[in-house]
C-alpha cells in the first residue's frame, strides 16, 4: 500500500513543469556560480603563491635577525566554493613579530586588490541553496495536502483502508527523492567541474566536508518542506497556501536573517571599555620604555643612543611604538641592519649587543604581559558580539544551515582562528629558535658588517586545516538543531493532518 | 476602465497577500529606519571631527608657506551622504579618504613634496559579524517590492481564466487592452498602497528625528527615487501579466515567475559582476608598487648623475625643479593606476545591466549619493581641491615680490606667514546634474525594460484564446 501511495506521488511530481523548472534552474545557477567560483579561487590561490614566493624572498633578503621580515599568508580554503564564510572577508597577511602576539584583527590584505572589486558580492553554493532550494521545496508542498482537498481526491485516498500516517509519509519521502533529484543532479555537476579543475586538490577528508554539506542540505531542504506541509495542512485552499508559504519564505530567508544582524545593537561595550585597556596596554609598555631609558642610563657607553656613538657606513634602524586603538593594538617595533662601521668600534659593538641582550627579551616578555590582558578584552570586544548574532540567526533555519555548512567548509570563525593559533605558535618556535641560536645577543642582531644572517634554518610555518573530526564536532549542534526542528515539525504536520476533517 | 480596476483593487485588499505585504513591507522600513536614527548620527560626528582635524592639521601647517607647499593639505574626508537609508551602496568597502603625502626618500638636503595618495587598503578587515545585506530601500524595493508584486499579479489572467471569470468580464462590450490597463492599475495601486504607507512611516521616523536633518535638495532626491520605485513596480506588474497570459495555468505561471526572479534579481547582480572585471584588469599591485618605487629611484640617481659629485648645492631652482617633477611623476603615475581600478569597476558594473534589479541598485546609489559613482564624485572632488591648493600657494609665492618662486624649497619661497583662514576649505560636494548625468543611462534602460514587457504583456492578452 504504501508503496502505491509512493510511487503514484511519484510520478504526480516528476511529470510537473515545477520538477522540470527545478532541475533546469538548480543546474544552470550551481554549474554558472561555480565555474564563476572556481576562477575566483584560482586568482586567490595564485595570489597567495606570489605572496608566500614574495616573502620568502623578502625574508632572505633581511640581513639582520631584527630586520626579517616575517609575512605568512593565509591560503584561501577550497571550501569556500560551498560557503565563503570569512574566508574571503578576513586579512589574508600576517606578520611574525617576535614583540607582538598575532592574531585575526592584526592582519592585513595582500597586495591590496582594487577597492571597487570589494564592492562587488560573490555568492557561494550554499547561499543558492539557501534561496532556491528553500523556494523549491515550498512549490513542492504548499498545495500537496490542499489541493488534494480542493479537489476531493484526498476523500478518495481515505476511504481506502490507509491510515493518514502512512500518506503522510507517502507524500514526504516521494517530494524529497523528487526534489533531492536537481540538488544531487547540480552537486555532482559542481564536483564534476572542481576535481576538473587543475588548481583543486580536494583531499579524502574535503569530500567527507563536502558530504556533510550535502547532509545538511537534505536536511534543510526537508525543513522546508515539511513547513509547506504544514501550511498546505492548516488551510483549506491552495491559493491561501501558496501565499502563506511565499510570504514565510520571504520572512525567513530573505528578510529575518538580514534584519536580525542589522537590529540587534553590535553589543559595543562602551568605548570607554576599549579606551581604558587600551590605555592599560600602553601603560605596561611606558614601564617598559622606563626600564630601557634606565638600562641606557647606566651604561655610559650608550648614553642614551645604543646606535648613535656608532660611525657607521650604511643601513638603518629605527624604533617606535605601533598603535591602532580600534583594534587594542600596542608594541614597541624596533630594528637595524648596519652594512659596516668606519671604525672598528669592537667595544661599541659588545655594548650594543649587550643592549639588545637585555632589550628582546625585555620585549617578548612585555608582549606576553601585555597579550594576557589583550586577549580576553578582543574575545569580549569582538567575538562576544559575533557569536550573540549567530545565536539570533539561528531562529531561521536558513541561519541554522548557514552556520553548519561554515562550520563544516572551515570558513567559520574557529576555522580562522585555528589558522592564527597556528601562527601564534610559529611565533612562539621563532622565538625559541632565536633563543637557541642566541640571536638577540649576536652581533648579526643589528649589524651585517661581519656575516649575515642564514634564514634558512629558521622553522617552516605549516598550517593544516583542522581535522574534520573537529570541523564535525563543531557543526554538530547545529545539524541537531535542523535535524530536531524536521522531527518537530512532521509531528506537527502530522497532528494537524489527523486532527483534520476532510 | 476604472470598473475594472475598482474591481481588481478590491480583490486584492480584501486578500492575505496585501495584509501580508503590508505587515512584510513595514517591518523592513521601520527596521531600515530604526538602524540609520541610530548608525548616522554617530557617522555623521565622525566625518565632523575627522574634517575638523584635517583642517588643524592644514591651518598648522600655515606657519610658513614652505611646509604648506611641503606637506600638502593632509587627509581629505569624504562627506557621509544623509541618505544612506536609501541605499548602502557598500560603502563600508570604499576608501572614506585620500590625502597628500610627504613621506617619501628625499635627495641631500632637500625633502620631497607632498603628493595625491589614494588609500587601497579594505576597512573593517577584523569585522567577524555574519555576512548580512543592509535592509536599505534599495533592498527593499529590488527584492521584497518585485516579490510581492509578482505574487500579486502571477494569477490576475491565468486565474481568472481557470476559474472562468474573464471570459465573463469579455463578454461585455470592453476592448481587451482595457481591461488589461485595469488589471494593471488595480494590481499597481494595491501593490503601492503597503510600500507608500510603509515609506511614509519610514520618513515621519527619520524626520520628525532631530538626529537627522534632510535639506531640501535630499527631499527632492527622495522623491526622485520614489519615482524610480514606482517604474520598478511597473516593470514587475507588466511581466507578471506577461507570464499569467502568455502560461494560462496559475501553478506554472507562478514557477516561470520565481525563477525569473530568482535568476534576474539574485543571480545577475551577483554573479555576473565578477565575469564582468576580467575584461579590463589593472596591472597587480605589487608590480604597480615596484614600478612606482622605481620611478623614484630613477629621478634621484638622474638628480645624483649630475649634481651628486659637485661639492656646493646646486642652485635653487634646480633642487626646485627636481622636487616638483619628482612629486608629479608620482602623482600621475598614482592616478593612471587609480584609472584603471575605476575603468574595472566600471566594467563589472556595467555588465549587470542586463537586470533591471541592478539598474535600479545602480540608480539608487545614484541618487542617494553612496557606492560607486558617488565615490568618483568624491575622487574629482579631491583632484580638483589639490588643483585649488597648489595655485594657492603659487599664487600667495607670486605676491611677495621678496621671494625667488621657486616652489618646493625652503630658501625659494615665500618667508611671510599665511593666513590661515585664506587657504582653501576642502568641500565634498555632489552636484544632482551629474548624478542625473550618470543616472540617465540607466532610467533609460529601466524605461526601455518596462516597455518591452508592458508591449510583451499587451500583445499576450490580446491574443489569448479563452
Amino acid at each position: 500500500m504504501m508503496l502505491t501511495l509512493i510511487r503514484r506521488e511519484l510520478l504526480d511530481n516528476l511529470m510537473t513543469f515545477r520538477f522540470a523548472v527545478a532541475v533546469f534552474i538548480m543546474l544552470f545557477l550551481v554549474v554558472a556560480n561555480t565555474a564563476v567560483l572556481i576562477k575566483d579561487y584560482e586568482r586567490r590561490l595564485a595570489g597567495h603563491k606570489t605572496e608566500v614566493q614574495k616573502s620568502r624572498k623578502y625574508m632572505l633578503d633581511g640581513k639582520t635577525y631584527s630586520v626579517g621580515e616575517l609575512n605568512i599568508d593565509r591560503p584561501p580554503n577550497p571550501l569556500s566554493i560551498f560557503n565563503a564564510g570569512l574566508d574571503k572577508r578576513l586579512g589574508n597577511e600576517i606578520w611574525v613579530y617576535y614583540g607582538h602576539v598575532p592574531t585575526l584583527w592584526d592582519a592585513e590584505k595582500h597586495s591590496s586588490q582594487n577597492p571597487f572589486m570589494n564592492i562587488l558580492s560573490s555568492i557561494d553554493i550554499v547561499f543558492i541553496f539557501e534561496g532556491v532550494l528553500s523556494l523549491l521545496a515550498l512549490i513542492f508542498a504548499y498545495d500537496t495536502l490542499a489541493g488534494e482537498y480542493e479537489r476531493g481526491t484526498l476523500r478518495l485516498v481515505l476511504t481506502h483502508p490507509v491510515s493518514r500516517g502512512y500518506i503522510l509519509v507517502a507524500k514526504y519521502i516521494s517530494a524529497m527523492v523528487c526534489l533531492l533529484v536537481p540538488l544531487l543532479m547540480s552537486l555532482i555537476l559542481a564536483m564534476f567541474l572542481l576535481t576538473t579543475s587543475a588548481s583543486f586538490s580536494l583531499s579524502m577528508p574535503d569530500f567527507l566536508r563536502i558530504g556533510g554539506i550535502i547532509f545538511a542540505s537534505i536536511a534543510y531542504l526537508s525543513v522546508f518542506y515539511l513547513i509547506g506541509m504544514l501550511i498546505s495542512a492548516m488551510t483549506r485552499r491552495t491559493s491561501t497556501a501558496l501565499m502563506l508559504s511565499m510570504f514565510v519564505w520571504g520572512f525567513l530567508v530573505l528578510v529575518y536573517p538580514n534584519m536580525i544582524v542589522a537590529v540587534i545593537q553590535p553589543s559595543n561595550p562602551p568605548e570607554e571599555r576599549r579606551a581604558s585597556v587600551h590605555n592599560h596596554i600602553k601603560q605596561i609598555w611606558e614601564e617598559f620604555e622606563r626600564e630601557r631609558k634606565q638600562f641606557l642610563a647606566t651604561d655610559r657607553h650608550l648614553e642614551g643612543d645604543p646606535y648613535g656613538n656608532m660611525r657607521w657606513r650604511g643601513g638603518y634602524n629605527f624604533e617606535h611604538f605601533q598603535d591602532k586603538a580600534s583594534v587594542l593594538q600596542h608594541y614597541y617595533y624596533a630594528g637595524a641592519e648596519i652594512d659596516g662601521f668606519h671604525e672598528e668600534p669592537e667595544s661599541q659593538a659588545l655594548h650594543v649587543q649587550n643592549y639588545h641582550r637585555f632589550l628582546v627579551p625585555l620585549i617578548i616578555d612585555t608582549a606576553e604581559r601585555t597579550w594576557r590582558i589583550r586577549e580576553p578584552v578582543l574575545e569580549e570586544l569582538f567575538i562576544l558580539p559575533a557569536t550573540i548574532d549567530r545565536a539570533w540567526l539561528r531562529l531561521s533555519p536558513t541561519g541554522i544551515y548557514d552556520v553548519a555548512t561554515q562550520a563544516l567548509a572551515g570558513t567559520d570563525l574557529q576555522g580562522m582562528q585555528d589558522f592564527f593559533t597556528a601562527v601564534q605558535q610559529h611565533r612562539q618556535s621563532v622565538i625559541d629558535y632565536y633563543y637557541d641560536k642566541n640571536a638577540f645577543g649576536s652581533r648579526q642582531w643589528f649589524s651585517a658588517d661581519k656575516e649575515t644572517v642564514d634564514w634558512r634554518t629558521l622553522p617552516q610555518f605549516i598550517f593544516q586545516r583542522s581535522d574534520i573530526s573537529l570541523n564535525v564536532q563543531r557543526a554538530l549542534p547545529d545539524l541537531f538543531l535542523l535535524l530536531t526542528l524536521n522531527i518537530v515539525l512532521f509531528i506537527g504536520v502530522f497532528l494537524i493532518f489527523v486532527r483534520r476533517e476532510v | 476602465m476604472w470598473h475594472i480596476a475598482k474591481r481588481e483593487l478590491y480583490d486584492n485588499l480584501n486578500s492575505l497577500r496585501f495584509a501580508l505585504a503590508t505587515v512584510l513591507i513595514l517591518a523592513l522600513m521601520l527596521t531600515n529606519a530604526i538602524v540609520y536614527l541610530r548608525e548616522h548620527p554617530a557617522r555623521a560626528q565622525a566625518y565632523h571631527n575627522a574634517a575638523a582635524n584635517a583642517t588643524k592639521t592644514v591651518e598648522a601647517r600655515s606657519t610658513s608657506l614652505y611646509r604648506l607647499a611641503a606637506e600638502g593639505p593632509g587627509d581629505l574626508h569624504k562627506a557621509p551622504s544623509p541618505l544612506r537609508f536609501c541605499a548602502e551602496g557598500d560603502e563600508a568597502f570604499l576608501p572614506t579618504h585620500a590625502g597628500g603625502s610627504n613621506f617619501f626618500p628625499g635627495i641631500a638636503n632637500v625633502r620631497p613634496i607632498w603628493r595625491m595618495i589614494y588609500p587601497q587598503e579594505t576597512p573593517h578587515l577584523f569585522n567577524i559579524r555574519p555576512d548580512f545585506t543592509t535592509l536599505d530601500w534599495a533592498f527593499i524595493v529590488g527584492y521584497v517590492l518585485s516579490f510581492i508584486a509578482l505574487l500579486f499579479t502571477f494569477d490576475s489572467i491565468s486565474g481568472e481564466l481557470e476559474r472562468g471569470t474573464l471570459r465573463l468580464t469579455l463578454a461585455n462590450p470592453i476592448p481587451r487592452h482595457i481591461v488589461l490597463v485595469g488589471k494593471f492599475l488595480g494590481a499597481f495601486i494595491s501593490v503601492n498602497i503597503p510600500f507608500a504607507v510603509a515609506v511614509l512611516m519610514n520618513l515621519l521616523l527619520i524626520s520628525t528625528s532631530d538626529a537627522v536633518q534632510l535639506n531640501a535638495e535630499a527631499w527632492g532626491r527622495l522623491g526622485i527615487l520614489s519615482g524610480i520605485v514606482i517604474l520598478y513596480a511597473c516593470l514587475f506588474i507588466a511581466l507578471g501579466l506577461l507570464i499569467s497570459a502568455a502560461v494560462r495555468e496559475s501553478g506554472v505561471s507562478l514557477v516561470v515567475l520565481l525563477l525569473i526572479w530568482v535568476s534576474f534579481v539574485i543571480f545577475i547582480p551577483n554573479t555576473l559582476a565578477s565575469i564582468g572585471s576580467r575584461t579590463s584588469v589593472p596591472i597587480a599591485y605589487m608590480e604597480f608598487w615596484s614600478r612606482r618605487i622605481q620611478l623614484g629611484n630613477e629621478a634621484r640617481e638622474a638628480y645624483r648623475d649630475k649634481y651628486g659629485d659637485s661639492q656646493t648645492p646646486p642652485p635653487v631652482h634646480v633642487l626646485g625643479e627636481y622636487v616638483t617633477s619628482e612629486a608629479e611623476a608620482y602623482e600621475r603615475f598614482n592616478e593612471a593606476y587609480l584609472k584603471q581600478q575605476i575603468e574595472q569597476g566600471k566594467r563589472a558594473r556595467a555588465i549587470i545591466r542586463i537586470s533591471p534589479t541592478a539598474i535600479t541598485q545602480r540608480l539608487f546609489e545614484s541618487f542617494a549619493g553612496t557606492g560607486f559613482e558617488r565615490h568618483l564624485q568624491f575622487i574629482e572632488n579631491v583632484q580638483r581641491y589639490a588643483r585649488e591648493y597648489r595655485e594657492f600657494v603659487i599664487d600667495t609665492d607670486r605676491a611677495d615680490p621678496e621671494s625667488l618662486h621657486v616652489v618646493g624649497i625652503q630658501e625659494g619661497m615665500s618667508q611671510k606667514p599665511v593666513n590661515p583662514k585664506a587657504i582653501p576649505k576642502f568641500k565634498d560636494t555632489l552636484s544632482l546634474n551629474r548624478d542625473f548625468n550618470t543616472a540617465s543611462t540607466d532610467l533609460l534602460l529601466l524605461v526601455l525594460f518596462l516597455m518591452v514587457i508592458a508591449s510583451g504583456a499587451y500583445l499576450a492578452f490580446v491574443r489569448l484564446e479563452i
